[in-house]
């Protein structure tokens, strides 16, 4: 079942490396989440700890729904082109993505070994924040880079969630309220940039040289 | 306990930023408060240096000597930077360049980034230390983009970008750290009290791997080339208090959370390790800023690439690891913070004065604003390793060491670039200070409580050299007494 939902995920970056589209690439976001909120539920049952419990409801509230209302309606309201200016097409992309998928497979392999289940997931969970970088360098829009920057922190929360375990119960709040208000943060600045200089192309942000 | 008081200070100080409509009130409160934290963060280095074993308040909090020094550090530079904003921002609201109510959110914006600062050195648990760092980007982000221009937006979104992406990598290396807790069979915790003892224990290749995420996280804040693109922009578009913050202690905040790893990582894996990467990124930071300092044309980004020089050097002073090498460093620490915020400060004065951040334009400073261009050419020697000023002492020790040592190259590459930006600095500055003056700028006031924190800074930058005078132990007491090893 575990590994099901891994390969959703899998499935889910695949996705959204390819989406053209600004509403695709977030409902691509909205499915990880989920796939991930899916994951942390199990672990939850099988650990049978109330702090999992909570963690994956504040997963499913804050990247389920909050999250992708809140993209949703900032690219309404933006009025921006929905296009997401790549830089590479989605048939490369792809292929980008599973050259790296190759990768952190072979690295994970080098650190912990083959074989085990273990090292399955610290694979998909590198992937994943490898695609999520690999989204904000070759997008050109605001709002890609900060999908992007989300699914880095996804794979980050695969892996912590399975690898090691869960972090201290404490903590995981705290990261989670730190990246609901970075994407509050960052909305702001792309209403800012928007407004002051008419698009969202960050690669056309290039007054400061030297 | 004084450290909760510090928090609190700052907390609340936001909070009168809510209730108090009036800038020039506010000021002055924060002038007071900051003033109360500096003599805190004395009380806490004192007692942190008598007692033995690093104190721990309620499990969250934990401070041993390095966190109290740093804490000390970032005081030091705040309350000189809210002394020099009751001024600052004053003037701009009688230039009608910001209005009263964006005062009030610029002291709101001002206390919460001090007090994300302070929280950096005080946490025990790194999980937490990671979430205390990207406050402080994220609140630094609204200081850079205050004036809500298209440069400083286009600052703000590039330093919360890449800054974001960097955090996310020490995510990941926080992450491994825990696992490579966890398997060996010890309880689950993040707490860096628990995780040293037991350093020599773990896994020594999910370490080495986590500690370069860490390093390359972290050193992303710390302005670490190749990783500083977001540096230069945001520094120089930030307002003039927070761009001395911003160099002066936020990077330094950057060099605490991987000194932290670095124990570990010391203790684990061996010095070697930690000695190759830090020497390796302090030298690509100095030869690169080196260079970005030579054909510079806007002075707030010369300071800033200044920043990335000096940040170099420190790393390199961590990386021979000799404890004159560190004493060295972390008192080039200190004194990089003072004497890189009394340039800001500076800097600060003349831009408001010429409206121009660019050096051609600049000229003739001593006679227009005549304490200023003073205490900027102090500054200038200063900052740039003149003796008989402070940061030439920590220079001397970390070249010294690197002799001692043997390492000739790393020594020689130092010598090499010290010299070109001295150069460099000389060249500039001596056009902007002396040159004639522009047509029609006439000599313009200076308020007094900038006057005072120059006055403040430099007999900081003066008298510092002399502690060591009153310091009756050897090198090696020091360095053992920070590092706990």
């Amino acid at each position: 079942m575990r590994l099901m939902v891994l390969f959703a995920v899998l499935i889910s970056t695949y996705l959204m490396v390819m989406a053209k589209r600004a509403p695709a690439l977030i409902r691509g976001f909205r499915f990880q989440s989920f796939c991930l909120f899916w994951a942390t539920l199990i672990i939850a049952r099988r650990e049978d700890e109330w702090g999992l419990y909570a963690v994956a409801g504040l997963l499913f509230i804050l990247k389920v729904v909050f999250i992708p209302q809140l993209l949703y309606r900032t690219i309404k309201k933006i009025k921006a082109p929905e296009v997401l200016g790549l830089l590479v097409n989605p048939q490369l992309s792809l292929i980008w993505a599973l050259g790296f998928t190759y990768l952190s497979w072979i690295f994970s392999a080098q650190l912990i070994g083959r074989g085990n289940e273990a090292m399955v997931m610290l694979a998909i969970a590198f992937f994943v924040a490898l695609a999520g970088l690999f989204l904000m360098i070759s997008r050109m829009t605001a709002l890609a880079q900060i999908v992007g920057l989300l699914v880095m922190e996804n794979g980050i929360f695969l892996l912590a969630s399975m690898v090691s375990g869960g972090m201290p119960f404490f903590v995981e709040i705290a990261i989670f309220f730190d990246v609901f208000v970075s994407v509050l943060i960052m909305g702001f600045f792309v209403y800012r940039i928007n407004k002051l200089f008419t698009h969202i192309d960050v690669f056309r942000l290039s007054r400061l040289k030297g | 306990m004084q450290v909760f008081f510090i928090l609190g200070i700052s907390l609340s100080l936001a909070i009168f930023c809510l209730l108090i409509k009036k800038p020039g009130v506010l000021g002055i409160l924060n002038c007071v408060g900051y003033l109360a934290v500096l003599f805190l963060s004395v009380v806490i280095l004192r007692q942190a240096v008598l007692s033995q074993t690093p104190r721990q308040f309620s499990g969250f909090i934990c401070l041993d000597t390095l966190s109290a020094f740093f804490i000390f550090v970032v005081a030091v530079v705040a309350f000189a930077s809210a002394l020099y904003s009751a001024g600052y921002i004053r003037r701009e609201i009688k230039q009608g360049v910001i209005s009263e109510k964006k005062a009030g959110i610029y002291y709101l914006l001002f206390n919460l980034f001090c007090g994300s600062m302070f929280f950096v050195p005080a946490v025990n648990n790194l999980g937490m230390l990671w979430v205390a760092i990207e406050m402080t980007t994220l609140v630094s982000a609204f200081l850079v983009g205050f004036y809500n221009k298209k440069e400083s937006i286009e600052a703000a979104w590039k330093s919360i970008i890449i800054c974001s992406v960097g955090i996310v990598f020490v995510l990941l290396g926080t992450i491994l750290f825990s696992y490579a807790f966890s398997i060996s069979g010890l309880s689950k915790s993040l707490n860096w009290s628990d995780m040293v003892p037991v350093a020599h224990i773990l896994d020594k290749n999910i370490l080495k791997i986590a500690f370069i995420f860490v390093l390359v996280g972290y050193g992303t804040k710390a302005g670490l080339a190749p990783m500083h693109t977001w540096l230069p922009d945001a520094h120089s578009q930030a307002v003039a208090p927070i761009s001395a913050l911003l160099s002066g202690v936020l990077l330094k905040t950057a060099i605490y959370a991987i000194l932290r790893f670095g124990i570990i990582i010391i203790k684990g894996v061996g010095f070697a390790y930690f000695a190759h990467l830090m020497v390796l990124f302090g030298i690509i930071s100095l030869v690169i800023a080196g260079g970005f300092i030579l054909v510079q044309k806007d002075l707030k980004r010369l300071l800033a690439y200044s920043s990335i020089e000096h940040i170099g050097i420190i790393a390199i002073g961590f990386g021979l690891g000799t404890p004159l090498s560190c004493a060295g460093a972390l008192f080039h620490v200190f004194n990089h913070a003072v004497t890189k915020s009394l340039m800001f400060f500076g800097a600060g004065n003349i831009v408001t004065i010429y409206k121009k951040h660019n050096i051609n334009a600049i000229r003739g400073v001593v006679k227009v604003i005549p304490f200023t261009g003073l205490m900027m050419l102090l500054g200038v020697f200063a900052l740039t390793g003149f003796p008989p000023f402070s940061i030439f002492i920590s220079e001397l020790m970390i070249m010294v060491a690197a002799f001692t040592k043997g390492s000739y190259l790393v020594a020689a590459i130092l010598l090499l670039a010290l010299a070109v930006i001295f150069g460099a600095f000389i060249h500039h500055f001596g056009k902007m200070l002396f040159g004639n003056l522009p047509k029609g700028m006439v000599k313009a006031g200076e308020p007094l409580s900038g006057k005072f924190v120059f006055l403040f800074l430099s007999l900081l930058i003066c008298l510092s050299p002399w502690a060591f005078i009153f310091i009756k132990r050897d090198w090696v007491w020091i360095v053992r007494k920070l590092f706990l090893i």
